[in-house]
């Protein structure tokens, strides 16, 4: 392929939860040359756009009879598994969720494996929460939990704060108190006006005298109780104060820090404003969760076994293929994306593999379809880490469309029943 | 799409003045026909009651909001599991979960069981709007439209205090023309952004809004402006300040005022009219805001019943649920979205022995009762907020049977019932075409829904045949039949089909000159791209408006 250089302006970047959508792709000769705007994360994840786009593993390269297969094999698997990939429109997870309830299978995202602990801290008590946008305008006081954003979400900072101006914050950066709480090696921003220190083992600790301190009571011994004072001061001083805290990234020792920062913002909201703000990591991952729930009910671990949607989150992917309960398993977007337990745990299971990329998979899957990837081949919608819905716009040309490819999956899955 | 004639049923089309004769009624295409040829499928509904199918003004069934409220509700959902049905039109049928606030396809699914094929949700961000659409696009069977939420939005705030009140109205067609809505919603105007910086009560419509030229009054006004200059079929729908608070029929009342013979719609009313002080003594004063409407034609209004068991608070007014959460200790979400709206969520139970749940309950059935015309004051529970929709039939009973009613006003906490209307005993018993304008001729005129609504010739094809029963709640609870656009969805009670619904939205035009300037706020205070924000590849055709 040839052509002249052109470049498609305001594209979704899907490097990580920060989806920028103020990214200028350029393109020619049919690869991708440029990112404007891209991080290094957001460069790796555009990359060239190019892609195999083979069919393998069927009775033969027809697409047609590939998904004959496929429905034959779930079909008739004991225990099917339809697994989510992180980088799929949201058309596609929807599609995938239709195939995984007309199989009567496990359906699951990365999600369980990764976040499940604010997902479940946030249905035991809620959350107070803010899009991107809104801490932009109006935060005053921006809390990094043990996130130095710099390295996994790298224009967090630039694009939404604390650096640009925002409605109530006219002079950006410097109408911010910028406070990084480092816990052991998960350390906050270097560049933080306050900076407070605490090994991974006080964590927990630190937060119910935290707590406590916003409630007027006083929990620990001095040298903790400075440091809680001086922060619970700072944020119930706040016109609006967030916390931010990384969903990928689970506190070295265990300290229930998701329920925690849940119960802490919530509470901040007596007396002033303030909200949590979640990261997640590349993909779409949060549309995972929110179509999952939309069709289901549930964000993440559902089980269609008994024909109705069953949420089953202390038996999800991992802990199933680890005892063996899955006899066949669908990975749906790209394989390469699973989290690294996922991929191994898939070992000795029937796979098969639909995503970009496909062919080239690791895993030893038995039929193989290549794919488009979300928001450089493949057109749709996909929600940011604050779950603000954006536009994927299709760069480049797919080798075949995922959620097309799966509603015929869902027919001949329907014509193998004989009920079509 | 099925050619059918329909024969031997009462008919209660009150929008065409028919009140329960018995003719027929032909389908061919989709739509109500004069005649068809004498060959034509016949179906007989001897003996049955024939209405249109049912239109839900005000509910929350596709947003954001309402699956972030789904998310948050996995003990109701593994309580009430749906298994997919069995569809005999070769779509893939789906299961899902109920609950207060069930997954979309079985939102679809029940709301047609129910014999209603149309369905608005109330308050869509703008910024979510894409959501929303690809919501209704699993939420089969029923046609579908939303609200977009504009009384706390930032740029229009800015276009008020400039007094550029042009470009307040061509913002407005802007955010409905790029999100593909059908209405322009409020919700405590002014009082979201005052909760966003920590300013918990609106005392009166005049109370600044960061400047002295932004109030609640002005923004009321301005927006209630803008529908009227761009021709919307639905005038502005309002939710107004104070929601649930003791004494707040006076916002309420003000607010009517303020809008001074203006088209307007006030929404879930019930919430909105009670006597009292606040933090003191509630009462009812259903009577005052029904006296209002009675009086001022060109105000419309949706009840908001409450209705005894578990709901679900799910609403755009952050603030109201703060106050819910710390009076309950049940679990909260909010969620403040940037330049727009906000959102609060709390699961609430409405007990028949709690003092303010009965009030709120009677409060609602003496907005109906004391309602003089039944097209101006509909059905609705605010769906999840005061109750499902699922609890529709119980609430069409209670209108229609005195004596159900008195008997279960007797069982309900009276402590702050003394003074009502309804406890002194109100005799009205709404009549089938009573509820017939009440939960579809009624919300289709106030939507200003020429094809919906009716079964005169050229209407959808949406019809719903109930068989009589002396339990009006269970008559209205399992339609024997029900018609979407002309396909049989429900046949002999059983759900058959679920073919996907239509999305109803308007597309006004507004002056390209807007964009300059709206280009420039949004690159300095938004996170999204403009050119990114307008929801593009909307399916079916837009209602039209008569904009100047």
């Amino acid at each position: 392929m040839s052509g002249a250089a052109r470049v498609q302006e305001h594209a979704t970047c899907l490097g990580c939860g920060c989806t920028c959508d103020d990214i200028a792709v350029v393109i020619e000769g049919g690869r991708i040359t440029d990112a404007r705007n891209a991080c290094a994360l957001g460069l790796r994840w555009f990359g060239d756009g190019s892609l195999p786009g083979a069919v393998l593993g069927g009775r033969s390269s027809a697409i047609e009879d590939a998904l004959s297969e496929i429905a034959t094999v779930m079909r008739s698997a004991r225990a099917p598994l339809v697994f989510l990939a992180p980088d799929l429109t949201s058309e596609a997870q929807r599609a995938a969720i239709a195939v995984a309830d007309q199989l009567r299978a496990f359906v699951d995202s990365a999600t369980s494996t990764t976040a499940s602990e604010g997902i479940l801290a946030a249905q035991r008590r809620g959350r107070a929460s803010a899009t991107l946008g809104e801490i932009r305008n109006r935060a005053d006081v921006i809390v990094f939990w043990a996130v130095d954003p710099r390295l996994t979400y790298p224009r967090l900072q630039s694009r939404y704060a604390p650096d640009p101006v925002g409605v109530h914050v006219p002079k950006g950066r410097g109408g911010r108190t910028v406070i990084a709480v480092d816990v052991g090696a998960q350390r906050g921003p270097d560049d933080a006006d306050v900076r407070i220190q605490m090994t991974a083992q006080d964590e927990k600790l630190f937060i119910a005298s935290l707590r406590a301190s916003l409630g007027g009571r006083t929990v620990g011994d001095p040298p903790i109780v400075a440091r809680v004072n001086e922060l619970a001061g700072r944020l119930t001083r706040a016109k609006y104060a967030v916390i931010v805290t990384d969903a990928e990234s689970p506190p070295d020792v265990p300290s229930m820090r998701a329920d925690a920062l849940i119960a802490l913002t919530q509470s901040l909201n007596a007396t002033t404003r303030g909200s949590l703000c979640t990261l997640r990591a590349g993909g779409n991952r949060n549309g995972a969760d929110t179509t999952l729930t939309w069709q289901t009910g549930f964000p993440m671990a559902v089980d269609f076994s008994r024909g109705v949607p069953r949420y089953t989150p202390e038996d999800a992917t991992l802990a199933r293929l680890r005892r063996g309960a899955v006899d066949a398993a669908l990975v749906v977007g790209s394989s390469g994306a699973l989290p690294p337990a996922v991929a191994a745990a898939l070992e000795g299971v029937r796979t098969i593999v639909i995503g970009p990329r496909a062919s080239e998979s690791a895993l030893d899957a038995t039929i193989r379809i290549d794919t488009g990837v979300a928001g450089i081949h493949e057109s749709g919608i996909a929600f940011r880490t604050d779950d603000v819905p954006l536009p994927l716009r299709a760069l480049l040309p797919t080798p075949r469309d995922t959620a097309s490819l799966l509603r015929a999956l869902g027919t001949a899955i329907a014509a193998s029943r004989g009920d079509a | 799409m099925t050619r059918l004639r329909i024969t031997g049923g009462a008919i209660h089309d009150p929008a065409n003045g028919i009140d329960g004769d018995v003719r027929d009624i032909c389908v061919d295409g989709g739509r109500i026909v004069a005649t068809l040829p004498a060959d034509a499928p016949v179906l007989r509904a001897d003996g049955m009651v024939i209405m249109a199918g049912g239109i839900d003004i005000h509910a929350h069934v596709a947003a954001a909001s309402v699956t972030l409220g789904r998310r948050l509700l996995p003990e109701e959902h593994a309580l009430d599991p749906a298994a997919a049905p069995e569809l005999a039109d070769g779509t893939i049928p789906r299961s899902g979960t109920g609950g207060t606030v069930p997954s979309t396809f079985t939102t679809g699914y029940r709301y047609a069981g129910l014999g209603y094929t149309t369905v608005f949700d109330a308050a869509v961000a703008p910024a979510s709007a894409r959501q929303t659409h690809a919501e209704f696009d699993d939420t089969p069977i029923i046609d579908g439209g939303f609200f977009a939420l504009l009384g706390n939005d930032e740029y229009l705030h800015r276009q008020i205090a400039a007094k550029e009140l042009g470009r307040a109205k061509d913002y407005a067609a802007w955010i409905l023309k790029s999100t593909g809505a059908y209405a322009i919603k409020l919700v405590n105007p002014g009082g979201i952004e005052l909760w966003k910086r920590n300013v918990r009560e609106v005392k009166t419509l005049d109370d600044p809004v960061g400047t002295a030229n932004v109030t609640p009054r002005k923004i009321l006004e301005v927006l209630a402006d803008a529908a009227i200059k761009l021709g919307l079929p639905h005038p502005v729908h309002i939710h107004c300040n104070n929601l649930g608070v003791a004494g707040n029929v006076a916002t309420t009342l003000e607010s009517m005022r303020a809008l001074d013979g203006r088209r307007a719609h006030f929404t879930h009313l019930q919430f909105h009219s009670y006597g009292g002080e606040r933090g003191k003594s509630w009462s009812s004063a259903a009577r005052q805001v029904a006296e209002y409407v009675n009086g001022h034609p060109e105000v419309t209004g949706d009840v908001g019943q409450v209705m005894f068991g578990d709901a679900t608070t799910l609403t755009a007014d952050g603030a109201v649920e703060y106050l819910l959460h710390t009076s309950t200790g049940r679990k909260w979400v909010n969620a403040d979205i940037e330049l727009e709206t906000g959102c609060g969520i709390v699961p609430y139970t409405y007990k028949d022995k709690a003092a303010v749940a009965a009030l709120q309950w009677v409060v609602g059935l003496e907005l109906f009762l004391l309602s003089a015309d039944p097209w101006r004051m509909v059905l609705s529970t605010d769906h999840p907020n005061g109750g499902s929709f699922m609890s529709y039939p119980v609430l069409i009973r209670l209108l229609m049977d005195r004596a159900y009613r008195d008997e279960k006003l007797k069982s309900v906490n009276q402590k702050m019932l003394a003074g009502s209307a309804l406890a002194d005993g109100i005799a009205r018993e709404y009549s089938l075409n009573e509820i017939a304008i009440i939960t579809r001729a009624g919300p289709a005129r106030q939507l200003g829904l020429k094809h919906k609504g009716h079964l005169g010739v050229g209407a959808d094809a949406d019809i719903t045949i109930y068989s009589r029963d002396a339990d009006y709640a269970k008559m209205f609870s399992t339609p024997r039949y029900v018609l979407k656009g002309g396909t049989l969805v429900v046949e002999e009670g059983q759900l058959r089909r679920a073919p996907a619904g239509k999305r109803i939205y308007v597309q006004p035009g507004y002056d390209n000159g807007l964009l300059r300037d709206l280009g420039k706020h949004f690159e300095k205070y938004s996170s999204i791209q403009l050119a990114n924000f307008p929801v593009t590849g909307l399916r079916d055709a837009p209602i039209a408006t008569g904009g100047r």
